[in-house]
């Protein structure tokens, strides 16, 4: 990095709590780095520390309870989700949006706690947490609060996180486990790209459920889609939700006709 | 802040700027200049090494978040004076013109055949996805690979 | 240099043969200047303007030169240089006035990047802004405002270009032929039609890069990433003053150049900081990001046709009209115009032709050389106006084309006469054709049909190109034999990927009779050491320094025959030789070895004969001219190389999703020297085709700002973007003064390929797409016939984009 900074990586929970509180001004947490330092080199960001949260016991893990559904650690990665065989076996949504986030090499760095606290309207991640009512656990000095993703996204790149808080694990109950469901990613190329935009249907216990990404300034959960409605319906309720803009990636016309063209698919291919 | 890892088999401990990434440490102060960078952003995989088993886009890797680690980089590939098998299929497959992808290339590739050693032409593709070519248009590279993974051919020029 | 050999006859020449700079490649040995550090070496950083045009009231650099570690500090004001290819136009920074976004108003050098980065951000500049003139059609307007007001007063090369002080105008290339009022009058049909396209970049994997050292006594020594060292140091010499003897370029391995790399870049950025820093060496790399808008790109094109066709399909008249949109500064544009006015039709016969090509100023990054030199931009107009023509006229498009393209006896648009041995369309026509089973669908592809729902489409486009470059273009290759009887080849042609120098070696070991192993070609180029070749660009290195290494063989043995004829008391008539030794051809066992004579030859007395072994060959451009100001008639044509492409698309109608399910492509090389590194071409060449088909295009918003500086959003493909086949194909019809018949291929493979790819597209759903790229929302407004997006120059990206059609059927 052209800018300069200090690091730090707190051994415990105690020890990231404090730093975290300290440099709440003048500090920015790291996990993968795939945002962050993109983001420093670019100037969008000064921190002064940058504190690293993979050293902390655990942090890494993902694994699976009947109590406590799917913990992922603060540090797991988008491939370690892919390679886990309880997110493969149970959480198969899950996967198939992680299939779709950049490349490979950034899929080894870059963590599913990462991906949502950037909270890009663009997140892979973030229209499976939704749909798979999957809470976040914001840790700090204060101690543990969880808050469902359905509560978790404020704005574009903004979430509820207050300063000194990180987002310490997720957790996907076990309620949704067996969830099918399938993402359409809407790109300008095959190769690894943003999503122009991004439908992610899923049916299970929790009923008939879509997210979509890249259509408002947060990732959007659709959260109960009657199973009986028309596709029509299925689709007017989903545009209903979103608010898709015109960029340098697409107009807002197309992006709406994809959504519908999408949730048309999603209803057809997965019974 | 001090930081001790190995790369290519070799125990380097330097004193580093924390805010260096490790492909800068790599090219500057242990003088590996094979990892390139293409975009300084994680986009291009031209800085490709492998660190801890897993192919990462050293340019977006701090070099204090290497400490403890082993790296993998392009100088280590060969076998001391003969190439590897995966530089003898390149060189074979015409897989490189401008060799400024290549080193990030090879390390994809050889981090592929280490979690699977026969992948079809899809699992090549998604490997490599995330390194750019612009000389090579890729199947040249493919084709490399699928020899390495005992399947296919060596594609040829026709002639009308 | 064609000697009618059958590939039985070759030893190396058309046989695989592997590169010789592999290894080092694929080791990360490599050395390329973005590796290079140098003993007291300082980094540069530039200030770049956030405006598209704006006057620069005041640069304040006190802050910056008080921070630590900064060495040298430059503004445009303290600069007096002009630089410029054939227009001299542009400052090393700019100075008074910002002419684009990203352009450079100062820079520093320090001796950490972070502490030049510091210095930057401590540079205060003061902008008056002004308004910008972004759209080319705009920047002819009466009341636009003029990018180049002083453009009277700047010296031009008047030989080829003609500028037109007062406006935006850099250039009016001028082309007449036959009488286009008389063909329209005459015939059936008139078919007018506009075809866009907008500024890609190069995107070379290594951005642009040069270390220079302006040493005491002004002796300057350049080391960059560039792809002609003695352009490089003619431009320099010139704009610095200097003599030749005083500066020298080398060029190390490269990582890509594609065009951006081909004439001067950062090196005299460089080179005035290394001055004002006392002589200390200074490094600059552009960031991926300066890569886009700091250095130039590629020309975007308006490109107007229109045609008047016989009764028959005879084309009988074309007006073409081309509007380059050049950005700030001339550079290349100006000959880009130049080249592709002279080609405009495509590998067509037109008998009555006008052109009026225009090089246009507009505030925006400047176009430079590009793969193609302006020919894939200008065959996507043609290769779809094509198309559209017979659809209008009920013609089969491939009929049309063969009926059309130019065949023995033709004349081209300067007059010059298609031989037989000039190259065959034709051939590569109806080959890419076949391979595609064009004008149907097989039962396998009407089946995929029906299981995806997907549109199956197929589309030709055919292409030519020769190089553009002038008349009188030279090289020269020397060989040096070492003491153990190998061959050391010395030439400034570079080889930046695309693997002329394995052509060259099969070439040198051909003629020589040598093992490949025998025949090493020095990789790094060198000002001081090589011999002069003009630039490595245009499809013109293997002609040129393939004959150049012919003759230089020749040469090597002539002079080795002389050394051997007085060592074995022969007649140099009566000698032949292998790959070790001279010897008398009736009494093989008198023999004298090559590594005797390689640096002189000791008589067994002792006696000293001959010296260093040294062949030289130089070859110039032959029986070329000039083209005619008015008419644009002449012989410009080194060789032409003909090709063409059948693409097979399927398209989603409901959401213009696209894939390219196989691409053929046919390439008339005279003879393929190395199968392997045209295929590499080809191949590298249509994706890089494909990419700007597909998604590849600079985007501003209405104040002249890059929106899409990075790979975020230009995007370039990946190994996942590979068509699901590929073919590669080459007619030889030996060019009769190439190396062994060879022609250069090295451009072609991107032409037309986003043409092939418009047409179908068209074939499958009846999309009528006249401006790329073919972006999934275009390819789905043009079926829902929606207005198109421009958004090439964007308010909020919605904007008009008018393609006026125009058919009329003459009375």
């Amino acid at each position: 990095m052209l800018y300069e900074f200090r690091y730090l990586a707190p051994r415990t929970k105690a020890e990231l709590a404090k730093v975290l509180a300290d440099h709440a001004e003048d500090g920015k947490y790291l996990a993968g780095g795939t945002d962050l330092l993109p983001n420093i080199r670019n100037g969008l960001m000064k921190p002064a520390w940058v504190i690293d949260g993979k050293k902390l016991a655990g942090a890494q893990d993902i694994a699976f309870s009947q109590a406590d559904g799917l913990v992922i650690g603060s540090a797991a990665t988008i491939n370690d989700v892919l390679r886990s065989k309880d997110a493969r076996e149970r959480y198969p949504v899950l996967c198939a949006c992680a299939h779709e986030l950049a490349s490979h090499q950034i899929r080894n760095r870059a963590t599913v706690a990462g991906n949502v606290v950037n909270a890009s309207p663009c997140s892979d991640m973030a229209p499976a947490l939704l749909c798979l009512g999957a809470s976040a656990v914001l840790s700090s000095a204060a101690g543990e609060r969880r808050v469902p993703f359905s509560e978790f996204f404020a704005g574009v790149k903004k979430t509820v996180l207050k300063p000194g808080e990180w987002l310490e694990r997720i957790e996907v109950p076990a309620a949704s486990a067996g969830a099918r469901g399938a993402y359409k990613k809407l790109k300008r190329i095959a190769g690894h790209d943003l999503g122009i935009v991004g439908v992610l249907m899923v049916k299970g216990p929790m009923g008939l459920r879509f997210g979509v990404s890249s259509a408002a300034p947060t990732p959007v959960l659709v959260p109960s889609v009657a199973e009986s409605d028309a596709p029509e319906a299925a689709v007017a309720e989903v545009l209903a939700a979103v608010s898709p803009i015109s960029d340098v990636r697409g107009s807002k016309e197309y992006r709406e006709h994809m959504i519908g063209v999408y949730v048309r698919r999603l209803l057809a291919e997965v019974k | 802040m001090k930081i001790k890892l190995t790369v290519n088999g070799l125990s380097y401990e330097r004193d580093c700027a924390e805010h260096r990434t490790l492909l800068r440490f790599l090219r500057e102060d242990l003088g590996l200049t094979g990892t390139k960078e293409g975009c300084g952003m994680g986009e291009c995989g031209a800085c490709t090494v492998i660190m801890d088993g897993r192919a990462v886009n050293s340019c977006m890797v701090l070099a204090v978040e290497a400490d403890g680690a082993v790296i993998h980089t392009i100088e280590g590939e060969a076998n001391g004076p003969s190439l590897s098998d995966i530089q003898k299929a390149f060189e074979k497959h015409h897989a490189v013109q401008c060799g400024f992808c290549t080193p990030g290339m090879v390390m994809s590739v050889k981090e592929l055949l280490a979690r699977n050693s026969k992948p079809d032409a899809e699992e090549v593709k998604e490997a490599v996805e995330g390194n750019f070519c612009r000389c090579t248009g890729y199947v040249q590279i493919v084709e490399a690979v699928a020899e390495l993974a005992g399947s296919g051919d060596k594609g040829g020029l026709e002639h009308v | 240099m064609f000697d009618d050999l059958s590939p039985a006859e070759l030893r190396f020449v058309g046989k695989e043969a592997g590169r010789p700079d592999m290894t080092e490649k694929l080791t990360g040995e490599a050395g390329f200047v973005s590796d290079m550090i140098l003993p007291g070496m300082l980094h540069a950083q530039v200030k770049k303007s956030p405006h598209a045009r704006a006057r620069i009231k005041r640069i304040d650099t006190a802050k910056a030169a008080a921070l630590p570690g900064v060495r040298a500090i430059v503004t445009g004001e303290e600069l007096n240089y002009h630089i410029g290819l054939y227009i001299v136009d542009k400052y090393i920074l700019a100075k008074g006035e910002v002419r684009h976004y990203g352009e450079a108003v100062a820079a520093v050098a320090a001796e950490t990047l972070e502490q030049a980065r510091a210095a930057v951000e401590a540079i205060e500049v003061e902008y008056e802004p002004l308004t910008p003139v972004l759209h080319h059609m705009d920047a002819l307007k009466p009341d636009a405002p003029l990018v180049h007001p002083e453009l009277g007063t700047y010296s031009y090369m008047a030989a080829a270009f003609t500028p037109k002080p007062g406006t935006n105008v850099a250039n009016h290339t001028k082309l007449r032929k036959g009488d286009v009022d008389k063909g329209f009058e005459e015939s059936a049909y008139v078919v007018e039609r506009e075809y866009s396209c907008p500024s890609v970049q190069h995107v070379p994997m290594e951005t642009h890069v040069a270390v220079v050292q302006w040493g005491k006594g002004d002796k300057v020594s350049i080391w960059t990433s560039a792809q002609s060292p003695f352009t490089v140091r003619n431009l320099f010499c010139h704009a610095f003053g200097l003599s030749h003897a005083q500066v020298r370029v080398q060029i190390p391995y490269v990582g890509g150049g594609f065009g951006g790399k081909a004439g001067i870049g950062v090196e005299p950025l460089c080179a005035v900081l290394s001055r004002k820093a006392g002589g200390k060496p200074v490094k600059f790399q552009a960031s991926r990001e300066e890569e886009f808008s700091l250095l130039p790109c590629r020309s975007a094109l308006t490109y107007r046709i229109k045609t008047g066709v016989a009764e028959d399909g005879r084309i009988l008249a074309q007006h073409m009209t081309m509007y380059w949109d050049s950005g700030a500064y001339a550079d290349y544009a100006v000959n880009v115009t130049r080249a592709s006015g002279y080609s405009a039709s495509g590998p067509y016969e037109i008998p009555n032709a006008w052109i009026d090509a225009y090089t246009i100023y507009t505030n925006k990054p400047y176009g430079t050389a590009y793969r193609g030199f302006g020919h894939v931009e200008f065959h996507w107009a043609i290769e779809r106006h094509m198309e559209l023509v017979a659809a209008a006229i009920g013609m089969d498009p491939l009929a049309f084309r063969l009926k059309n393209a130019l065949k023995p006896g033709s004349k081209t648009l300067t007059g010059e006469t298609i031989l037989a041995s000039t190259g065959d369309v034709v051939k590569c026509i109806e080959e890419a054709a076949r391979r595609v089973k064009y004008g149907e669908l097989t039962a396998e592809e009407r089946a995929r049909e029906k299981a995806t729902g997907w549109k199956i489409g197929k589309g030709v486009a055919a292409l030519q190109k020769a190089p553009a470059m002038p008349p009188f273009t030279a090289t020269a290759v020397i060989l040096k034999m070492n003491e153990d009887g190998s061959v050391l080849v010395n030439l400034a042609l570079t080889d930046y990927g695309q693997g002329t120098y394995a052509s060259i070696r099969q070439i040198v070991a051909e003629r020589l009779g040598f093992p490949l192993e025998k025949v090493k070609v020095a990789f790094e180029n060198d000002t001081d050491r090589d011999p002069y070749d003009w630039q490595t660009v245009a499809s013109k290195g293997l002609l040129l320094s393939g004959n150049a290494a012919i003759l230089a063989a020749e040469d090597l043995l002539k002079n080795a025959y002389a050394v051997a004829a007085e060592a074995l008391h022969a007649n140099p008539r009566d000698l032949g030789h292998d790959g070790e030794r001279v010897f008398l051809r009736h009494h093989p066992d008198h023999g004298v070895k090559f590594s005797a004579m390689a640096v002189g030859y000791a008589m067994p007395n002792g006696n000293g004969i001959g010296g260093p072994l040294i062949g030289v060959g130089r070859y110039i451009a032959q029986g070329l001219s000039h083209l005619n100001k008015e008419t644009g008639e002449g012989n410009p044509a080194l060789d032409w190389t003909f090709g063409a492409h059948g693409m097979v698309v399927e398209v989603n109608e409901e959401t213009g999703e696209y894939r390219v399910l196989k691409i053929a492509s046919i390439y008339d090389v005279g003879r393929a020297i190395n199968p392997d590194i045209v295929r590499g071409q080809a191949i590298g060449g249509m994706m890089q085709g494909l990419g700007t088909a597909i998604c590849e295009g600079y985007i501003y918003d209405q104040q002249g700002r890059l929106l899409n500086p990075s790979f975020t959003d230009n995007k370039i493909p990946t190994a996942k973007d590979l068509p699901l086949e590929i073919e590669c194909a080459v007619v030889e019809t030996p060019q009769i003064d190439g190396p062994y018949g060879a022609r250069g291929v090295g451009e072609h493979s991107m032409i037309s390929v986003a043409a092939a790819l418009g047409n179908a597209i068209q074939k499958a759903t009846g999309a009528e797409i006249t401006h790329m790229p073919m972006r999934f929302e275009d390819v789905w407004r043009a079926i829902v016939k929606k207005e198109p997006i421009d958004n090439w120059i964007t308010k909020s990206p919605v904007g008009s984009c008018r393609s006026a059609p125009e058919l009329r059927r003459h009375e």
